[in-house]
């Protein structure tokens, strides 16, 4: 054999190959075809190995010859594996349509109580002014829950709070008669009828300045109807420094009103009682559901109100350890329940605590 | 307090509408919770004249009269039942069309065969007496035709009267804060008493044996005076105000209680043994049958008013049924005494009796009303009931108290309210109601606290300062900051400005809820839904855990609302699955929800409060989709829930250990403790997962056959969470996965295996997560293969598979030693 047919057999190997890589119409024809031309075994390698016959002259030569052939194959079966796996893919994509307008898989929904999450919205608001949480118990003894709150025993005040009093604890009984106890008078318990006792728990146990929020569970003597009930939560707010003025519980409870129920929305101080604050105000809103015109849900009056606030009690302060001459500062307290009741237009505080799952994953 | 607004105008000039009034008086801190138009819903109902009144001649009971009701108006004939109408009386009349309070409709219609044209109306009919029996009749001079509201109708204001305004619960009271928002004088009733009889110590004496209790007595004697109901105007009135007329002296002394707020008695004088009243304490054994029929044993803390023969009135709260006057009295002894508030208070709560008058005399009078009291009831039993006033009153205290000298320095007012308000603007706020003032003297100390030690004016101090000369009425005002708020509330609020806080920052505080908080949202993203619950449960609740009614921990309500409520829960179990129930009651039984709440107990004789979080699970474990099936919840679901919930906010390794059960709350086989392994030191118990007993279940009436619950201590979980959990970088070292199947006998507990895991497994192993667990053919009968998968991270430099080998090789030989188990190929 010479070169010349060397290089002839060769050119029709190419197209040979070049006409079977055409006829290939999937990948697996394809890679087939690439190896029977191209492969270890394939026909180019058998025809090169063949280069032995040529005249030793030539042999040198083969490579000028063969190397652009292979390349030129190399190409082809690239080009073409890239157009079968395109056209591979495209079938696929088409065989794998699904109807897109069916739904998603279903994950349960989940919900956040309501009343939690208004204490958190609270926070959120008041925190920005530096307020922070202060837990304080549920159980309570008369002398936070009153006494020290400026409300002594037989004072007229007390009919605010229809009070649940709770069976003091068995070893009281024992202390009684323990012989190396001075004779105490045991404390009598109760559930805390409002969040107040905090007021008194925290000044105690820290030093102005002092901006705290004491939340959670409070418990009344009361029957039960779509405003009341003998659970029900509320938040306090204590400010205490030595120039807190009752200004400042203004400007702070606008602030809290605005981020609550809207910049725009009205609010008003108006005189109020509680013995543990003087001067004692109540602090409305205008109506979020009539906006002022007047309408059953604020007794026509245009004005809701939210919470009640004041000056600390000089007695008040002086019971939390701190000199009123020297300190002085604001509280506030609500009804959670009220604000959550409020910004959601829930018209029945008992639906709180029925816990009915079609109302929690409405929240 | 109810306010009739045309018995207040009588002590105070007002040009408002009543809405606007009540404006100004809610802005007072005279809260006005109600507007009530009495007459509002009379719609034809005018004067008439009654021109013939002649027997029905039909019926024995009934009367055919003619009635003139104005002029150019034809007479109408209108049958009526009542005897006590003559000719010539002004009545009533519900003319054809009318509507009576209550939707009552009046139409012609046939009466004993006798055409009605309307109808004569009785006070009951209209709302304005009690008297049902009789036609309301009205003043002679009334003019014939004109509407009853014009004439009758009346607007009532419903003021809440905070506990410290006890002067404001009465009309003079309010009449003066209504002068006070308007700057304007109200006026008091003039008193002048007729006294055309002799002498009232000739009749009356008064022995008060127990003067810190009664400080002050006033009496006075009537006689000859008849007991009739009060004219048709009174009754009306105190019936607007909330008050049942009664009779002529009983309406005076309940007339003067709203008008001056001063409560009064009136005792049938001939029931009082020599007019020899006693004011004393009960002695043991007595007994007295009260005004309400009621015989009430007395305690010697009682304040007795009493004569020579025993009890006659418990003082300040109610009179005994003995010397009540009734229509036989002719004379009468009034009382109008000052007594000590906290007693009465007391004394009410002890009988259960609070009355109008207890409701006065606890919040404290004015010493001055016990006179102006006994004189103004003198003074309305002569105009009502006739009779002769005895000459002068016996009075056991006559001298008033000295009015209070409050000092207060008004730059400290400014500095509390936080607005410029001069000395003298002050002065003139103070001076609307009736606070008079002065300049300080050096001599002079400021009240800060009642019970703490005045602080004395220095010479500056005592140049600004000024004094307010209280008056009596005004007992609530004791200390500097009363005077701030009469003057912040006189000034007005919306006077006020309002600034934002710009003292000084506290400290930094950790939230203390954060970690709760992060714990909601997890779990809520997890799917659950959030529920808060009763704190307060039932004793039944607590006695299906096994926690019976003795036992001491329990913290018991004294005097729950309900029974159903009076006991603070230990566990959030039962309120769990009360929502279980009450949703399925709805349909709902797929139910997937938890609670962070506190629980209580006593403990050492203190109660103790633990932060929990409870997670219920029943019904299907996720929606059923269209391309699989759901399948019932187990415990490994609530387990899943923890050990993510604890991967993500604490450190450390959950375990569970099989617990001791509660007997028919919790699942024999399937309960387990839930502890938390860290790195060193023991394993925490955190709380306890599993299956509720079908027979709890049954017991709360759940259709559910299974329950799954977790409670964990919600403390404990976030001692367990780190302030900054350390991130290794791991730099661009790949991980490595081993999986192993463990052999052994089925008896031994998982958690050991993966225990071992973990301890052998050396620094890098850093997770072992179960894949598949298999009994069968394949291995012994009584074994089961547990499959894991260990992943290992190198630390600074590359993982060598020989180090994995070798850890591999520790593990499978602990295994071997500790639990018999092998390797599956």
């Amino acid at each position: 054999m010479d070169l010349e047919a060397f290089s002839s057999q060769l050119t029709a190997l190419r197209d040979r190959a070049l006409t079977a890589l055409e006829d290939a119409v999937d990948p697996d024809a394809l890679e087939e075809v690439a190896s029977a031309y191209l492969g270890r075994k394939g026909e180019l390698t058998a025809l090169l190995s063949g280069i032995g016959a040529l005249p030793a002259a030539d042999r040198p030569r083969v490579g000028a010859l063969a190397n652009p052939i292979r390349q030129q194959l190399d190409a082809a079966v690239a080009t073409r594996r890239e157009r079968l796996n395109s056209i591979a893919l495209e079938v696929r994509l088409a065989q794998e349509r699904i109807d897109v307008t069916m739904p998603g898989r279903a994950l349960t929904r989940g919900s956040l109580h309501p009343i939690p999450e208004t204490y958190r919205e609270i926070v959120r608001v008041l925190g920005r002014f530096g307020f922070v949480t202060f837990d304080s118990p549920e159980v309570e003894t008369d002398e936070l829950n009153f006494q020290l709150l400026n409300i002594p025993a037989d004072h007229p005040a007390r009919d605010l709070w229809d009070t649940i009093y709770v069976e003091p604890p068995a070893s009281d009984a024992a202390t009684a008669t323990s012989l190396e106890a001075p004779t105490v008078e045991a404390p009598r318990w109760l559930l805390r009828t409002h969040t107040s006792p905090g007021q008194i728990r925290a000044m105690r146990e820290m030093r102005p300045p002092i901006r705290l929020l004491t939340p959670g569970r409070c418990y009344r003597h009361e029957a039960v109807d779509a405003s009341h009930g003998f659970e029900f939560f509320q938040v306090e707010g204590l400010m205490v420094d030595e120039g807190t003025t009752m200004a400042h519980l203004r400007g702070l409870l606008d602030e809290f009103a605005h981020a609550l129920f809207g910049a725009e929305r009205p609010t008003r101080f108006r005189p109020g009682y509680y013995p543990f604050t003087e001067p004692s105000v109540a602090f409305d809103i205008q109506c979020v559901v009539c906006d002022g015109s007047g309408c059953s849900a604020c007794g026509r009056s245009g004005w809701m109100t939210i919470l009640g606030a004041g000056m600390v009690h000089p007695v008040v302060m002086r019971n939390g350890g701190l000199d009123p001459e020297r300190y002085q500062g604001f509280a506030f307290g609500m009804g959670i329940d009220r604000i959550a009741m409020l910004r959601h237009g829930i018209p029945d505080l008992r639906a709180f605590l029925a816990d009915d799952l079609r109302f929690l994953e409405r929240s | 307090m109810r306010v009739p607004l045309s018995w207040l105008r009588e002590y105070v000039d007002f040009d408002l509408s009543p809405e606007a009034l009540a404006e100004r008086l809610t802005l007072l801190g005279m809260e006005v919770r109600g507007i009530e138009r009495i007459g509002a819903d009379w719609s034809s109902v005018v004067v008439g004249e009654l021109l013939d009144v002649a027997p029905h001649p039909n019926a024995d009971r009934l009367s055919l009269t003619r009635v003139n009701v104005g002029a150019g108006k034809p007479e109408l004939s209108i049958v009526c039942g009542a005897r006590n109408i003559e000719i010539g009386q002004r009545v009533p009349v519900a003319l054809p069309g009318a509507v009576l309070p209550g939707g009552r409709r009046i139409d012609v219609t046939k009466k004993a065969g006798i055409d009605s044209e309307g109808m004569l109306c009785s006070g009951a009919e209209l709302g304005l007496t009690t008297d049902a029996d009789g036609i309301l009749i009205l003043d002679p001079a009334t003019e014939i035709g004109q509407h009853l509201s014009d004439l009758l109708g009346e607007v009532v204001l419903d003021v809440d009267v905070k506990p410290n305004r006890g002067d404001a619960l009465s009309i003079v009271g309010l009449a003066r804060e209504v002068a006070a928002a308007l700057d304007t004088q109200a006026r008091e009733p003039m008193v002048t008493v007729d006294e055309s009889g002799d002498a009232t110590d000739a009749h009356v004496s008064v022995e008060v044996r127990d003067p810190l209790r009664c400080p002050r007595f006033v009496a006075r004697y009537m006689d000859g005076i008849t007991i009739r109901p009060s004219p048709v105007s009174v009754q009306v009135r105190l019936m607007a105000a909330g008050m049942r007329p009664i009779s002529n002296v009983v309406d005076a002394s309940n007339y003067v209680m709203l008008e001056l707020g001063k409560p009064t008695h009136a005792f049938d004088a001939a029931r009082v043994t020599d007019g020899h009243l006693i004011v004393r304490a009960a002695e043991p054994a007595e007994r007295l049958e009260t005004l309400d029929h009621a015989q009430r044993d007395l305690t010697p803390e009682t304040l007795l008013i009493a004569d020579s023969t025993g009890p006659l009135a418990i003082a300040g709260v109610m009179g005994g049924a003995a010397s009540e006057v009734t229509g036989a009295t002719t004379a009468v002894i009034i009382e109008s005494a000052i007594f000590d508030p906290v007693m009465i208070r007391r004394t009410g709560q002890h009988y259960a009796l609070r009355s109008e008058a207890s409701l006065r005399f606890e919040k404290g009078q004015e010493s001055r009303l016990a006179r102006l009291g006994a004189d103004r009831t003198a003074q309305l039993i002569l105009e009502w009931a006739g009779g002769r006033a005895a000459k002068g009153a016996i009075d056991t205290d006559p001298a008033d108290p000295p009015a209070l000298r409050l000092v207060f320095r008004p730059e400290r007012i400014v500095r509390l309210l936080g607005v410029e308000v001069a000395a003298g603007e002050m002065r003139a706020l103070l001076n609307r109601v009736g606070i008079e003032t002065a300049p300080a003297t050096a001599a002079d100390v400021v009240v800060i606290a009642i019970g703490a030690r005045p602080i004395p004016l220095d010479a500056a101090g005592a140049h600004t300062a000024l004094v307010a000369i209280v008056p009596g009425h005004r007992r609530d005002l004791a200390i500097e900051a009363d005077i701030a708020e009469e003057v912040a509330r006189i000034r007005g609020y919306e006077t006020l400005p309002g600034r934002r806080p710009d003292t000084l920052m506290p400290t930094y505080r950790p939230d203390p809820h954060a970690a709760t908080d992060r714990i909601r949202d997890l779990l809520s993203g997890r799917g659950l839904s959030e529920v808060v619950t009763f704190s307060l449960i039932a004793p039944g609740d607590h006695a299906r855990l096994g926690d019976g009614r003795d036992d001491p921990a329990t913290i018991r309500a004294t005097n729950p609302v309900t029974v159903e409520h009076s006991e603070l829960r230990r566990s959030l179990i039962p309120e769990l699955s009360r929502v279980l129930v009450d949703n399925e009651r709805q349909r709902r039984d797929d139910v997937a929800i938890f609670e962070t709440g506190i629980t209580h107990r006593w403990t050492d004789g203190q109660p103790v409060e633990r932060h929990q979080l409870g997670i219920l699970l029943a019904g299907l474990a996720s929606p059923p989709t269209w391309d699989a099936p759901s399948r019932p919840v187990d415990v490994a679901d609530a387990k899943g829930l923890i050990e993510w919930l604890v991967g993500r906010v604490a450190v450390g390794r959950v375990r569970y250990e099989p617990a001791t059960v509660r007997a028919g709350v919790e699942h024999p086989g399937r309960t387990a403790v839930v502890a938390v392994e860290q790195a060193s030191g023991t394993p925490v118990e955190l709380g306890r997962v599993g299956e509720l007993d079908p027979r709890y279940l049954a017991a709360v009436g759940a259709r559910a056959e299974r329950a799954i619950y977790a409670v964990i201590d919600l403390d404990g979980l976030a001692r367990l969470a780190p302030t900054g959990r350390r991130i290794t970088v791991l730099e661009r070292l790949p991980g490595v996965d081993r999986d192993i199947a463990v052999v052994i006998d089925r008896s031994r507990p998982a958690g050991e295996v993966e225990d071992l895991i973990h301890a052998a497994g050396g620094a890098h192993l850093r997770s072992v997560s179960l894949f598949d667990r298999y009994q069968g053919p394949q291995i012994g009968e009584h074994e089961v293969s547990l499959t894991y998968r260990l992943r290992f991270e190198p630390g600074e430099r590359p993982l060598e598979e020989k180090e994995i080998d070798t850890t591999i090789s520790a593990i499978t030989q602990a295994l071997s030693d500790r639990l018999g188990a092998r390797l599956r190929a």
